[in-house]
């Protein structure tokens, strides 16, 4: 034992192995021969077939062009949901423990349920068609429809609770001195909660909004329940494929994803990174 | 100029502040809460009990158990639950070990790259579960790992370890070095310090990634879907069988729901009692 | 002539609890006033009415002869500077200070004109181009307070800004706040809990406690002739003694006669400050030496009388006493007598 103490270096690699070494094994080496996979043919021959077919398939480009969709939406969406709900639950109000509990239960229920949650209430035939229906009104088709409004109404309600979560920690970071600073400056509550709550909460808040995109365009369960057929995101061709056996084209479909979802990522850093760098301007020796 | 002479007892002052109790602010959220949650959850409960249930009758008609009865009869779904069960319990528990040392070491020593490790433990919740799951059944089919409890317990671990290794790491990060030093100072050697100080300290920590992974697991799709079905099914897959377009049944999917449902509410709800925000917030970042 | 503050019967309470007592105060246009009290006493609820982020349950606040308390925080003209400084983590210094008078439609060639006064007389040359968390705690708080001062306001509000600094920084700043306030003469109101920075830097001392105010004065006047117990105890350190008075003459426990400041009849208490004892060694004197403390520029002694313990300082020059000398006291001068106020009102 005392020879692990003496060696830093030694006790920092083998605490580190467990975790790491499993996500290298079971994650990194799976996804490494997923890459390499997707740049051979069934011979070994290097070949990039499987790209050039996402990008000329009207099929696939519109896969990818649906994930994309089905990435934003459902984040706008939210987004308008999430501000002022974590606005109004900045303040007490009657009940609002209670409250602060209950707005998170759609945490808990997973994809599937919530698909099924849709077709329950919005189906043609469904709750709200019922309805209306002696009023001489009939809902849209929101399920399988040609927008993806049941993709986007699904995947909202269940990011509006994590997002609300996050805002209104990133919100309650801010120490309340700052904000009365601001009033005592001449600041309304309004313009205090844009020139002094939305920047200081911003960077919670983008990396929020990153991780709902990234989920929610690569989502399979929901698209696939409620999603039209017509428009199927890259997620759901996907699947498709695996079940007919075509590794080589899902690796590469599975590629072309992971890579949008690094891009954004990358974006995200350069762009935080760059406001840290505006501040550090002035910096002197 | 003159003092007016103002009531200076409680009189009611024209003011920007609202009552304390913002009632309409209150009504109109729980209004909102009962739409979006209570309702839906409402409707898939009657129509799991509903016999039949045409339009365009808003409210069923009749009522029949009968196929709660069967179905919680049904040796397949009492089998999926098991699975999910037996699954989740032991996805917790491996990723509990397997996190904790590497988030000790996260946690509490600088090292150069660091930041990079930090990147290659958060790859798993960016790169989508799908890409993974099949990057992984092709390794797994070779292993024979494919269509196996344990091969969808290895590849649910991926998903869980990342979110365990933060949250630890951010729990480890808060112990005082004092205390550790206090502790040898009185004479205990590492397992007592580990047994007496480090753990109960971590009890946080530990009981919201605990539930996060359990939670996690016990909905996984995904990565399960792909490497276990159709042999391996989990209460998710079960569902997802009885939502196909072709074949649905709104009934059976209803109470397969609930009863994938049930679980996570209550192990949800007591992680709310004992959960700080902060630290769901930290945790959650899965669809 | 109406002050240029007035709090009228201010009152707060939370529930059941009452926080402010009715409170009520004057100050003069470009008067330094403190608020002295120890945590809890209401000072910083005080402030917070008087900035507009809490509201009284009862009085009024005139202004430059104007109503106060209902307008909102940012329509009063007042300015504060923040025991955490609070300065905006996402702006530069020229920012920070430039942000409320932005607020306030300030036109920019006043807006220019008066942030490079106040980086003048605050001293911020070179770290208009900083961030906050570039600069260290006394930078900060230089510029906490310049971001007050540039708004120019009728009323500027402290609260316990040198709290969070070291010593020597906290001396040096508290130099620079006093000379700020002779040069720019802005009613100010500031709030500490140390009895030294409020004798210090202000022309009157405001004493609460629990939500009263016990008494009002300069710090001459409530250091040397202090009217309550309270206040004799809490500024500086002394010595309360019950004394049989007749006329303005006393008697101290220990039979050793006195002479009072004012007349009084039966029994009384003062308060007698160590610095204006002076001791004798005295082979039969009435009291006995029972600790030593060298401070460096004070001695520090604690006398016992019978069962009474008694403070002594005096200039760290003499030689100490050793403990078990006796000694006497020479008690020459007039002791100052404390009002005979009830216990009630003290608490």
């Amino acid at each position: 034992m005392s020879v692990l103490h003496r060696h830093r270096s030694l006790q920092l690699l083998l605490l580190l192995t467990p975790g790491v070494g499993y996500l290298l094994f079971f994650f990194g080496t799976p996804l490494l021969s997923a890459l390499v996979g997707s740049f051979q043919l069934e011979d070994g021959t290097f070949t990039l077939n499987w790209y050039q077919c996402i990008f000329t398939r009207a099929s696939t480009l519109r896969g990818l062009s649906t994930s994309i969709y089905y990435g934003t939406m459902p984040v706008l969406l939210s987004l308008t949901l999430s501000v002022p709900l974590s606005l109004l639950l900045r303040r007490s109000f009657l009940g609002r423990k209670l409250f602060s509990g209950l707005y998170k239960l759609p945490l808990a229920v997973p994809g599937i349920i919530v698909g099924l949650m849709v077709i329950v209430v919005f189906e043609r035939g469904g709750f709200f068609d019922r309805l209306l229906a002696p009023i001489g009104f009939t809902l849209p088709k929101l399920v399988r429809d040609d927008w993806g409004i049941g993709v986007i109404l699904a995947g909202a309600w269940k990011q509006v609770p994590f997002m609300t979560l996050i805002i209104t920690s990133a919100f309650a970071a801010i120490p309340e001195d700052i904000r009365h600073a601001a009033r005592s400056l001449g600041a309304s509550r309004l313009k205090t909660f844009l020139f002094v709550d939305i920047p200081l909460a911003m960077p919670g808040i983008t990396a929020a909004i990153l991780l709902t995109f990234i989920g929610s365009m690569s989502s399979f369960a929901i698209p696939d329940i409620v999603g039209p057929p017509t428009a199927r995101p890259l997620s759901v061709l996907m699947v498709q494929e695996f079940k007919q056996g075509r590794f080589e084209q899902v690796y590469a479909m599975g590629m072309v994803l992971s890579l949008f979802a690094i891009i954004v990522l990358l974006a995200y850093y350069s762009l935080t990174s760059r406001i840290g760098h505006d501040s550090r301007k002035g910096e002197q020796s | 100029m003159t003092l007016l002479a103002i009531d200076s007892r409680e009189a009611p002052r024209r003011r920007l502040f609202k009552a304390e109790d913002r009632p309409l602010v209150s009504a109109g959220l729980y209004l909102a809460l009962a739409l979006c949650i209570a309702l839906p959850l409402t409707l898939m409960f009657l129509w799991s009990v509903a016999d039949g249930w045409q339009p365009p009758s808003i409210f069923p008609q009749s009522f029949t158990t009968s196929r709660w009865i069967h179905i919680l009869g049904d040796e397949n779904l009492v089998a999926a639950l098991l699975t999910s069960l037996f699954i989740a319990f032991t996805v917790t528990i491996l990723t509990a070990l397997i996190a904790m040392p590497t988030a000790w070491a996260m946690g509490r020593f600088p090292f150069r790259l660091k930041r990079l490790v930090e990147i290659f433990i958060l790859a798993p919740v960016i790169i989508p579960g799908l890409v993974v799951a099949v990057g992984v059944g092709k390794v797994f089919l070779l292993l024979g790992l494919a269509y196996s409890v344990a091969g969808v317990i290895i590849v649910q671990i991926v998903g869980t370890l990342p979110l365990m290794i933060r949250l630890m790491s951010a729990t480890f990060e808060t112990i005082p070095d004092e205390l550790i030093h206090a502790a040898r100072s009185l004479g205990a050697g590492t397992a007592s310090i580990v047994l007496h100080v480090i753990l109960p300290l971590s009890v946080p920590g530990l009981l919201a990634g605990g539930l996060m992974s359990f939670i996690g697991s016990f909905e996984e799709f995904d990565k399960s879907f792909i490497v276990g079905a159709p042999v391996i099914q989990t209460l998710p897959i079960k569902l997802y069988m009885y939502l196909d377009p072709y074949s649905m049944q709104l009934p059976l999917a209803a109470i397969v729901s609930f009863i994938l449902l049930l679980p996570a509410l209550i192990v949800f709800i007591i992680a709310g009692r004992i959960m700080r925000d902060d630290l769901m917030a930290a945790g959650m970042g899965k669809i | 002539m109406m002050s240029e503050l007035e709090i009228r019967n201010l009152t707060k309470h939370y529930g059941e609890t009452r926080v402010l007592h009715p409170v009520s105060l004057s100050v003069e246009r470009g008067e330094f006033v403190t608020i002295l009290g120890p945590s809890g006493c209401g000072k910083s609820t005080l402030l917070r009415i008087l900035m507009g982020i809490s509201e009284a349950s009862g009085g009024e606040i005139h202004l430059a002869g104007k109503r106060l308390d209902l307008a909102p925080p940012e329509a009063r003209d007042i300015a504060m500077v923040f025991q955490s400084y609070a300065l905006f983590p996402h702006m530069s210094v020229a920012k920070n200070l430039g942000f409320g008078l932005k607020m306030k439609n300030v036109p920019k060639d006043e807006r220019a004109k008066r942030i490079a006064h106040v980086v003048d007389i605050c001293n911020l040359h070179g770290l208009l181009d900083r961030m906050p968390r570039q600069l260290s705690g006394g930078q900060q708080q230089r510029v906490a307070l310049a971001r007050a001062v540039v708004m120019q306001p009728s009323l500027l509000l402290f609260d316990e800004p040198l709290s969070n600094l070291d010593a020597k920084l906290r001396d040096s700043l508290r130099h620079d706040l006093v000379a700020l306030h002779r040069r720019i003469g802005t009613t100010s109101l500031y709030v500490t809990h140390d009895q030294a920075e409020a004798m210090a830097m202000s022309d009157r001392i405001v004493v609460m406690n629990a939500g009263r105010i016990v008494e009002i004065g300069t710090p001459l006047e409530l250091y040397r002739s202090p009217r309550h117990v309270f206040t004799a105890q809490f500024l500086g350190q002394t010595n309360l003694l019950t004394v049989e008075a007749s006329g303005t003459g006393g008697r101290l426990p220990w039979g050793q006669v006195i002479t009072l400041d004012r007349p009084a009849t039966g029994t009384a208490q003062v308060s007698l400050r160590p610095e204006n004892i002076a001791i004798i060694a005295d082979e039969n004197g009435v009291a006995t030496v029972s600790s030593v403390a060298f401070l460096g520029a004070t001695l520090f002694y604690t006398m016992e009388i019978g069962t009474l313990s008694l403070k002594v300082s005096q200039a760290g020059g003499v030689d100490p006493l050793s403990v078990g000398t006796r000694v006497s006291f020479d008690l020459a001068g007039p002791v100052h007598l404390l009002d005979h106020l009830p216990m009630a009102e003290a608490a």
